[in-house]
């Protein structure tokens, strides 16, 4: 299947990847050449088959929906991993550039 | 008594037990092993010392007191960067997590606390497990114990390394294509990739969460075993772990040796994979030949879809990178780049920090997910994926063991194989297929190519039976 320049920058775009000129055009090669090699699937005839699915999981196996409570020293370590804070809280840029008044 | 940084881990608890040896020497041991090889090897990205010090010095209190935790109170490991200590970095060799650090334990690092196992420090590895050599860290290769100009093969290649250099007793590492298994081989380690659903993911930084499993990396089969059984069990904090009967590191004793009544398959088509080495051919060929004197009857098996097996897992794990990378956007940890807006922040964060092999499956998992294309990559992959399982089920009712070698050749040159992505894949032909099918399999050393360097032969088990294999690893270090 081939892949174009504008395939990979769509990509890219959609994975919030962000690539240079060249990468662009290393991935645009690097694909097709993966691709190419898994494309021996399509030759398996796989009329009837069902796909592979993992053991069902019964419903009452799941863990209780609640809030577990946090202690303050852990809370303390969460922040100081994020990049960025204020007062306690994640800070992230806008997600609205201009928000509405 | 050989130095104690060289003892395996079963030397090593007898040792402790018997009071010839202390956790602290034992430790301090392989901490000035660190100090004399690691500046050339890099396999630890971190070494704890000073915490691992106070841990040993913990253990030796504990064991005077007769008070000992667990089989591995006292036994000094190291963990591959991939697996959450609590209050210790932790980034999968990327950049995008550089400065994180883990607030809470793995469940395996838990579960290793629970038995008193010291912690030497965090491997080196591929950027999220995603490579065949740890060329890919985002911190420099690790070099060969053998060969410095050579891979230890990967992702786990830090945690085979150390292993091999004795730079600790036993490492822990994780296996999604062979991450395991393939360094195990090219570094002369016994290496086990348990079966899907045996050990706890709860705490990997996950790479395909339909394929990832935590594993032991060790000296010996024997300590292989062990380590499983410290590991291993179901986990309200991994949906995938299952209730199997526990496996017992006893069942691997085999009081003579015999292995009588073991049926050995080799599959056909392993022996047909591109590129396999004759030196490879060979030694795995007289191991064959060791089983058969140990009283195994070894039966020729058909296993079809091999090359497919390596196409699957080509499609389904970066669909698995792809969902599990997207939550490294620079938001919540890791650094941020400065942008102007969002979207701007998301792109520059995953380009600058992310690195090339880890974006690239992310590209490729997008695409094979996306509108048009679901049905003939990610869809079609399952139905075959259902073929593959069906594949080894069928050869196991025909024997207990399958074996072929791990890996087609031995340890290759730094950068060989780094700008061709298809000829690093084709390292995984023989290990994938069991991750695609959820199996267990170990990799054993059996000898070496005439530069010295290290062949590995593989075990595939039946789902849950890690015993067996074991048991026939072990039979096999025995020989006489």
């Amino acid at each position: 299947m081939a892949i174009t320049h504008e395939d990979v920058a769509a990509l890219a775009h959609l994975a919030r990847v962000g690539l240079e000129k060249e990468e662009t055009e290393r991935a645009e090669r690097e694909l097709e050449n993966i691709l190419g090699y898994v494309d021996r699937l399509q030759k398996i005839d796989t009329t009837g088959v069902e796909e592979a699915a993992p053991e069902p999981v019964a419903a009452h196996a799941f863990r209780v929906d609640e809030v577990t409570a946090c202690s303050d020293k852990v809370r303390a370590e969460i922040i100081q991993n994020f990049p960025a804070s204020q007062s306690g809280f994640l800070k992230a840029p806008a997600v609205f550039e201009r928000p509405k008044s | 008594m050989k130095p104690l940084n060289e003892l395996t881990l079963i030397e090593a608890r007898t040792a402790l037990d018997a009071g010839e040896a202390t956790s602290v020497a034992i430790t301090d041991a392989c901490l000035a092993a660190i100090r004399e090889r690691d500046g050339a090897l890099h396999a630890f990205l971190d070494v704890w010392e000073t915490e691992a010090k106070k841990e040993a010095e913990a253990a030796d209190i504990r064991r005077a007191a007769g008070k000992k935790l667990g089989v591995l109170d006292g036994i000094p490991l190291a963990i591959k960067d991939n697996l959450l200590v609590d209050g210790r970095k932790v980034t999968a060799a990327s950049k995008v997590l550089e400065g994180y650090v883990a607030t809470g334990d793995a469940t395996v690092i838990a579960k290793l606390k629970a038995q008193g196992a010291v912690f030497l420090g965090r491997t080196n590895m591929d950027e999220f497990a995603m490579g065949g050599s740890t060329e890919n860290s985002a911190y420099g290769p690790t070099h060969h114990p053998k060969d410095p100009e050579r891979v230890p093969g990967g992702s786990s290649g830090g945690s085979a390394a150390a292993v091999a250099a004795h730079l600790c007793i036993a490492a822990i590492g994780s296996d999604t294509g062979g991450s395991i298994r393939q360094p195990a081989a090219f570094c002369g380690i016994v290496g086990l990739k348990p079966t899907y659903g045996r050990v706890s993911r709860s705490g990997l930084i996950a790479m395909a969460s339909s394929l990832d499993q935590v594993g032991p990396m060790t000296k010996t089969a024997e300590d292989a075993a062990v380590l499983l059984e410290a590991i291993q069990g179901h986990d309200v904090l991994d949906q995938t772990t299952a209730k199997a009967e526990s496996f017992a590191a006893s069942s691997v004793a085999n009081s003579d040796g015999s292995l009588k009544g073991l049926r050995i398959g080799l599959p056909k088509q392993a022996w047909d994979v591109p590129g396999l080495s004759s030196s490879v051919r060979e030694r795995v060929s007289a191991a064959v030949e060791t089983y058969r004197s140990l009283g195994a009857e070894i039966i020729d098996v058909e296993l079809p879809y091999v090359d497919e097996a390596l196409a699957v897992y080509y499609i389904l794990m970066p669909c698995d990178v792809s969902a599990n990378m997207s939550r490294f956007d620079g938001m919540r940890f890791g650094p941020r780049a400065a942008a102007g807006n969002l979207l701007e922040t998301y792109l520059m964060t995953r380009g600058m920090y992310l690195g090339w092999e880890v974006r690239r499956r992310i590209l490729l998992g997008t695409y094979a997910l996306s509108k048009g294309y679901y049905d003939a990559y990610y869809r079609k992959a399952k139905k075959v994926q259902r073929l593959i399982q069906q594949a080894y089920a069928t050869a196991f009712m025909q024997v207990d063991v399958l074996l072929t070698p791990t890996t087609p050749g031995t340890a290759f040159k730094i950068g060989e194989k780094i700008n061709d992505p298809l000829a690093m894949y084709l390292e995984d032909v023989l290990t994938v297929g069991v991750n695609v099918a959820g199996l267990p399999a170990v990799s054993v050393p059996c000898g070496e190519d005439s530069a010295g360097l290290p062949i590995g032969m593989q075990l595939i088990g039946k789902a849950f039976d890690e015993a067996t294999i074991l048991r026939t690893a072990a039979a096999f270090a025995h020989a006489p």
